[in-house]
């Protein structure tokens, strides 16, 4: 191609600057739309959830639209509520076993999808996406239905496999529901992991291996002293996020328990839904909850965002 | 990989095998679920197959309760939001396309600028998508039910739009961002010396580049929306303008709806997400590893 003369490339840019927006001015106006509309749904409600656990907001305030301020009182009767005390307890039980489990899995998966000579890998590198693909809520309406006590999908294999002769009610007992309900969180959000364990697998060389392979160094130890340091970044990422996604479950238990039996699977968001949305609907104590549900996971967030996440540009 | 043994390959071959069982299994509870009657999982608790098969399930949601075929002759009980059903993936059909568009329009104006123009602030708004993926559903969604309800946005489709986009368009800016970052600079100058504006070069020439991000963000989305439950669940309660996870979750506890039926919409709610997402492999992997973290 032929270059271009400098006048001509002088003369397209004087001619087009004339109408073009300078660049500060063009950012500006290509973000609009976007700004505009975080600051609607995600900037203002935030800011606004805050405001209204500050006040009392019922049915008859919505309907009068005046919402009398109440200073702490919402907080004070959150953290004199038993319920909200188990409440949290359940969550953090719930996201300790979904964290830990989760981890193992993803690095065991992870390198079993990564083994390239192994066929059946192949076929779980397909399906391992599936649960992603899932409605959260349909998911948990499936394990409700494996879980049956009486038609249950889970004791019917069970019971073909000659395993059990009396039916287990598994998300039934106050003892065991909440680990019951980690089981369909677990795999519904198994993907994500087990892909993000992938990508860091497919950078690690081959050469470490066969050198200390060479040098008569076990499976085991190689992976002791070779993949799990070189994995140790992206288990760091996958725990801040799985720990701050995994606070705010609430389909699995809508769906499976709701809540119950008794009171055995209360979790912080279900707490600010019931709260909030059934009635006596006491907006501003759900709103007071959901804030302290923000903080715990926006301290995680500012942990993510300063130590973790690299800069894009 | 070094090669294993040959009692290592057969422990692998086990091992993927446990785990293509523990990944089917809900599968195969919904598939076998909804092809039987309600009498055949009754009467015999403990078998795995059923001794006969139906697509009645199906004909009765499909139908909007109106074909009742043989297992719901008897059954005079059927939710209105199981007759409106075809609503509900209508509304989800219009939202999660709507959606999509709108959070790739204007994800893409926004992660351009942050990585062609570089100024503090739209550094800034990449921590502040960065911050805002962290912020729970249900914080949000309490303000939104006030907000919405002031503005006269409950129970409207656009509503549920609006809300979603917002929520959403973090996951775009992160996924897009580094995408444009990648594509040389060098095409939108020589675009420019051709006369382009800045809006023209990454109109006719970075968009076009950034076809695969977009896809990958594209299909991330829609799965998210279309799969989405609480934000249409607050701002919703007509069965006009319910999506499929919000007529799902208005079944549970219904002790009168019985699993068959359940198990048929469910099936029918994670198939068109299932679909994008086996055929769409490569861009799915490809946005979830951009999207959570870079580097």
């Amino acid at each position: 191609m032929a270059i271009r003369s400098e006048p001509v490339a002088a003369e397209a840019l004087r001619r087009r600057g004339r109408r073009e927006l300078a660049p500060g001015r063009l950012g500006l106006v290509m973000n609009l739309p976007t700004l505009l509309t975080m600051a609607l749904v995600l900037a203002y409600p935030i800011g606004y959830a805050a405001w209204l656990s500050f006040h009392r907001v019922g049915p008859a305030q919505l309907r009068r639209g005046e919402f009398p301020w109440t200073g702490l009182d919402n907080y004070v009767r959150l953290f004199n509520d038993p319920l909200f005390i188990l409440s949290l307890k359940n969550t953090f039980i719930f996201v300790a076993i979904v964290v830990v489990v989760e981890i193992v899995l993803a690095v065991a998966i992870g390198l079993l999808i990564n083994q390239q000579r192994i066929w059946t890998s192949r076929i779980t590198r397909v399906l391992i996406l599936l649960p992603y693909a899932i409605p959260p809520i349909a998911n948990g309406l499936i394990w409700s239905f494996l879980y049956s006590f009486q038609f249950g999908f889970l004791n019917r294999i069970l019971f073909t496999l000659g395993v059990i002769d009396q039916p287990i009610n598994w998300a039934g007992h106050p003892e065991t529901a909440l680990y019951a309900v980690t089981v369909p969180y677990i795999w519904r959000t198994l993907p994500f992991a087990v892909l993000l364990v992938h990508a860091a697998l497919q950078g690690i060389g081959t050469e470490l291996h066969e050198a200390a392979a060479v040098d008569g160094a076990s499976t085991w130890q190689r992976f002791r002293h070779i993949t799990l340091p070189l994995l140790l970044p992206i288990i760091v990422v996958i725990l801040v996020l799985r720990t701050s996604f995994a606070f705010t479950v609430f389909e699995e238990i809508r769906a499976i328990t709701q809540g119950g039996p008794g009171d055995a699977t209360w979790v912080a968001a279900w707490y600010s839904y019931k709260k909030a949305f059934e009635p006596p609907n006491d907006i501003g104590l759900g709103a007071a909850s959901a804030w302290v549900l923000a903080l715990i996971v926006g301290a995680l967030a500012i942990v993510y965002v300063k130590t973790i996440y690299r800069r894009v540009v | 990989m070094l090669a294993p043994t040959p009692f290592g390959r057969v422990l692998l071959h086990l091992a993927n095998l446990l785990v293509i069982a523990f990944l089917l299994l809900p599968i195969a509870a919904v598939t076998l679920g909804s092809l039987q009657a309600e009498k055949t999982l009754q009467a015999d608790t403990r078998a795995l197959l059923p001794p006969e098969w139906t697509l009645d399930n199906f004909r009765v949601i499909l139908s909007g309760g109106e074909q009742r075929g043989a297992i719901f002759e008897q059954v005079t009980y059927l939710p209105d939001n199981v007759k409106k059903i075809r609503y509900a993936f209508t509304n989800s059909t219009v939202i999660a396309l709507s959606v999509t568009f709108a959070t790739l329009a204007m994800g893409s104006l926004s992660a351009w600028t942050i990585a062609r123009l570089g100024y503090r602030w739209t550094r800034w708004l990449v921590n502040a998508s960065l911050l805002a993926r962290f912020v729970p559903v249900i914080t949000l969604m309490i303000p939104l039910y006030v907000a919405f309800r002031h503005l006269g946005l409950l129970n409207s489709v656009v509503g549920v739009i609006i809300a979603l986009t917002g929520f959403l368009l973090p996951y775009a800016i992160l996924i897009l961002a580094p995408y444009f970052d990648q594509i040389p600079k060098e095409l939108e100058d020589a675009a420019r010396i051709d006369g382009c504006s800045r809006f023209g070069a990454f109109l006719r020439v970075s968009l076009p580049l950034a076809a695969p991000a977009l896809a990958s963000c594209g299909a991330l989305v829609f799965i998210i929306s279309w799969n989405e439950l609480l934000i249409p669940l607050i701002l919703v309660n007509k069965a006009e303008f319910m999506t499929v996870p919000v007529v799902i979750n208005s079944l549970v506890g219904d002790v009168h709806v019985f699993f068959n039926l359940m198990m048929a919409i469910c099936l029918l709610a994670l198939l068109p997400s299932v679909i994008l997402v086996l055929l769409l492999q490569k861009f799915v992997v490809a946005g979830l590893q951009v999207g959570g973290v870079k580097g």
